[in-house]
């Protein structure tokens, strides 16, 4: 059974097309990566899939079922736009919202106690939500999607304003929750991340699949065309129009894409000749970064 | 069911609790009572200074008659109307009355009255003053003048009278409401209630109409919708909304009307214990009255509520809510204008229809039952046309309530508001 199974969805508001035939297949127990540039259509699919809005052509299936009122409490949900009630209590919040996901009220007392004390929240259960800092209500916001310890987590920008420590904390409940069984769709911009987390990616521009699969295969596909070196000294020896198609610079770290059939050593004899001292010299598949700007541009073009 | 349960528990406990609740639950019968208190206060209250006035009687011989009239007292004795001067036929009645202008203008007159040489054949006479807005001193005025003229017109037919006054006292009216159960001397009670029931009816219709719509707003803002949407229905939303604001005001009423009950009991039991066998003057409010109140309160709340609510959903920002929620509002205040008018004839056309019409029903109804019970088919055929008409409104607010509240930026015009209804 999949954990999600979308089959030719379209979603239309007035003239504007937001989502169009549209397929997704993502395997339970599966991170998957749902990218797309802004107003690609991914916050309508999420959506769909969570059975805010209803498609106007094409099917969604949740776990086996039809998506409907029924597979909401299936989903646990952080939306991009974070925000809870600003004047309530955190506890109050986190158990009214657990207890709309299903959960009763004396067992979403105990199970927000103990996340908050997880979270390090546990001396802030009784103080306002305004009275939180950003990263605090984030935790707290973060608890709401998985206190019901749903099969299907959604969640959109997870580590957007945490501190290294607190995306660290969140990291390991996402992997701790998929080590369970749950399902996790993460929708992000942080190219890295999905390289990091993810199992399988969706790509979406102008509401439509432009890219889908195993993440390692779509990566081998494009075979190990770039090497990433690390250096110090003069950076011209990379001037070789005819072996280096593109040069991405990260300061750091260079990573030059090779023109089909070029070979990687002749840029290492190059290096060697001009006197530059090398740190690292790799051969790796293209960065998804890359493979994102092609694929949007590719449209665009 | 089970989260409709939730969405109105979680609306009613959290706004039960503020310190917003407990004051207008206290603040709103004192205002009420208040501002009737002072407007009768105000209408009645004994004037606390001297006038000074002059006379200038053009015809001759009126000033001793004319201050018959003007015995009235302070508080602390002393006559309200002091005279500086009564100008018997002067030689010039224009320079006179310049004399006189020009001492109101600087003060060391409050004004004088002018008697003209027609008066006793119809002409009129004048008071001129600084302030003519005090109606109350220019009707003593205008009653002394116009006793002094008739005493004179009785005099030049053989008529002699000492003191007019006595003869013109005139006779005062009681007024006896004839209601189905019997007749009860009308003290100015039954007024009071009609003017508390009709402001409270307004102003909680009002208040908890935006409640709902800033509670919907707030949602909005906060972004929590999208977590809401995510788990319940928005209709279930809506109605869990709807029912916990409507819990709130009905635990407000259930303390008024206590409150009500219990003053009115204690305070006519008060009253024997102090005066035995004497006929306490008791508040009597008739349960009518207070089942009518809560029912259209009810079935208003709903109709004003769903409204309002719908109009939380379509707009993003404070600053847009004021707009859109004017046109509703006018409405709320067009009842209480139009108040007067069943007051003065509750079976006139006018008032059968407004009390028909469901948006202003609610408030209007209850106006005319307190002021003149109508016949019972007239408040089943109302009530039956505001429920069915609430039940239409909700069914558009919710499709409305539905779509706005994932949407966000530049409030919709009429014809987006027309297409999102089709939305499914």
């Amino acid at each position: 059974m999949e954990a999600i199974a979308v089959e030719h969805v379209t979603k239309c508001f007035d003239s504007v097309v937001a989502v169009s035939d549209l397929s997704l297949h993502i395997e339970q127990g599966a991170v998957f990566g749902l990218l797309g540039p802004n107003g690609a259509g991914k916050t309508t699919s999420l959506r769909m899939i969570m059975h805010i809005l209803v498609p106007d052509e094409g099917a969604i299936q949740v776990l086996g079922q039809p998506a409907s009122d029924r597979t909401q409490d299936l989903i646990g949900y952080l939306p991009e736009e974070r925000g809870l009630y600003a004047r309530m209590k955190v506890r109050e919040v986190l158990v009214f919202l657990a207890a709309l996901k299903g959960l009763s009220e004396a067992e979403a007392s105990v199970r927000v106690h103990e996340w908050l004390e997880r979270l390090g929240l546990a001396a802030w259960s009784e103080k306002k939500i305004n009275d939180l800092s950003k990263g605090m209500q984030q935790k707290a916001q973060f608890i709401a999607a998985v206190i019901h310890r749903p099969p299907l987590l959604i969640l959109d920008e997870p580590f957007a304003g945490l501190d290294p420590v607190n995306a660290t904390l969140i990291k390991d409940i996402m992997l701790e929750l998929r080590e369970q069984g749950s399902t996790i769709i993460l929708s992000t911009h942080r190219m890295e991340q999905v390289e990091m987390m993810c199992d399988a990616i969706c790509l979406i521009n102008h509401g439509r699949s432009v890219l889908a699969g195993d993440l390692r295969a779509i990566k081998k596909s494009y075979g190990k065309n770039t090497v990433r070196i690390e250096y110090t000294g003069d950076d011209n020896f990379l001037d070789l129009p005819d072996l280096v198609e593109k040069l991405n610079h990260f300061g750091a770290v260079v990573e030059a894409k090779l023109r089909p059939g070029a070979d990687p050593q002749e840029i290492l004899k190059a290096a060697v000749a001009r006197g530059v001292r090398l740190t690292r010299f790799e051969l790796v598949e293209p960065p998804l970064h890359d493979i994102f700007i092609e694929k949007v541009s590719e449209a665009h073009a | 069911m089970r989260k409709i349960w939730l969405v109105v528990k979680r609306e009613y406990l959290t706004r039960v609790r503020t310190k917003g609740f407990v004051l207008s639950t206290v603040g709103v019968p004192l205002f009420c009572v208040g501002i009737f208190a002072i407007s009768l206060a105000l209408a009645t209250r004994k004037a606390d200074h001297q006038l000074k006035i002059s006379i200038l009687d053009n015809l001759g011989g009126f000033a001793p008659q004319i201050l018959l009239g003007l015995n009235e007292k302070l508080p602390d004795g002393r006559p309200r109307f002091q005279l500086v001067k009564a100008w018997d036929r002067p030689a010039s009645e224009s320079m006179a009355r310049e004399e006189l202008t020009k001492q109101v203008r600087n003060g060391q007159l409050d004004g004088f009255l002018e008697v003209p040489k027609g008066i006793l054949n119809g002409d009129e006479a004048t008071l001129h003053t600084g302030n003519t807005n005090d109606f109350q001193t220019a009707r003593t005025l205008g009653r002394a003048v116009s006793n002094a003229v008739i005493g004179r017109r009785l005099s030049d037919r053989g008529v002699h009278i000492d003191n007019l006054n006595e003869v013109m006292h005139g006779v005062e009216l009681t007024l006896v409401k004839v209601t189905k159960t019997g007749e009860s001397e009308e003290t100015g009670q039954s007024i009071l209630v009609q003017v508390s029931i009709v402001m409270i009816l307004y102003i909680t219709l009002v208040v908890y109409g935006m409640i709902t719509m800033r509670s919907v707003l707030e949602e909005k803002t906060s972004r929590i919708v999208e977590i809401l949407a995510s788990s319940i229905k928005p209709t279930y939303l809506l109605t869990g909304k709807i029912v916990g604001v409507a819990g709130v005001a009905m635990t407000q009423y259930l303390i008024w009307t206590g409150t009500a009950t219990f003053v009115s009991a204690y305070g006519a039991a008060v009253g024997s214990a102090f005066r035995p066998g004497a006929t306490a003057p008791s508040f009597h409010l008739p349960a009518a009255y207070l089942v009518y109140s809560l029912l259209y309160f009810l079935v208003g709340y709903f109709l004003y509520a769903s409204l309002y609510a719908a109009l939380g959903s379509m707009v993003s920002s404070e600053e847009d809510l004021q707009q859109v929620q004017m046109p509703v509002t006018l409405i709320l205040v067009a009842c209480m204008v139009l108040f007067p008018i069943i007051q003065r004839a509750p079976n006139s056309p006018l008032a059968v229809a407004l009390t028909m019409i469901p948006f202003t029903s609610p408030i209007l109804m209850v106006c005319r039952i307190t002021v003149q019970t109508p016949p019972f088919w007239q408040i089943a055929l109302s009530l039956a046309i505001c429920v069915a008409t609430t039940v239409g409104v909700i069914q558009v607010s919710a499709k409305i309530y539905r779509v706005g509240i994932l949407m966000y930026g530049k409030r919709p015009s009429l014809v987006e508001l027309l297409r999102w209804l089709r939305y499914t």
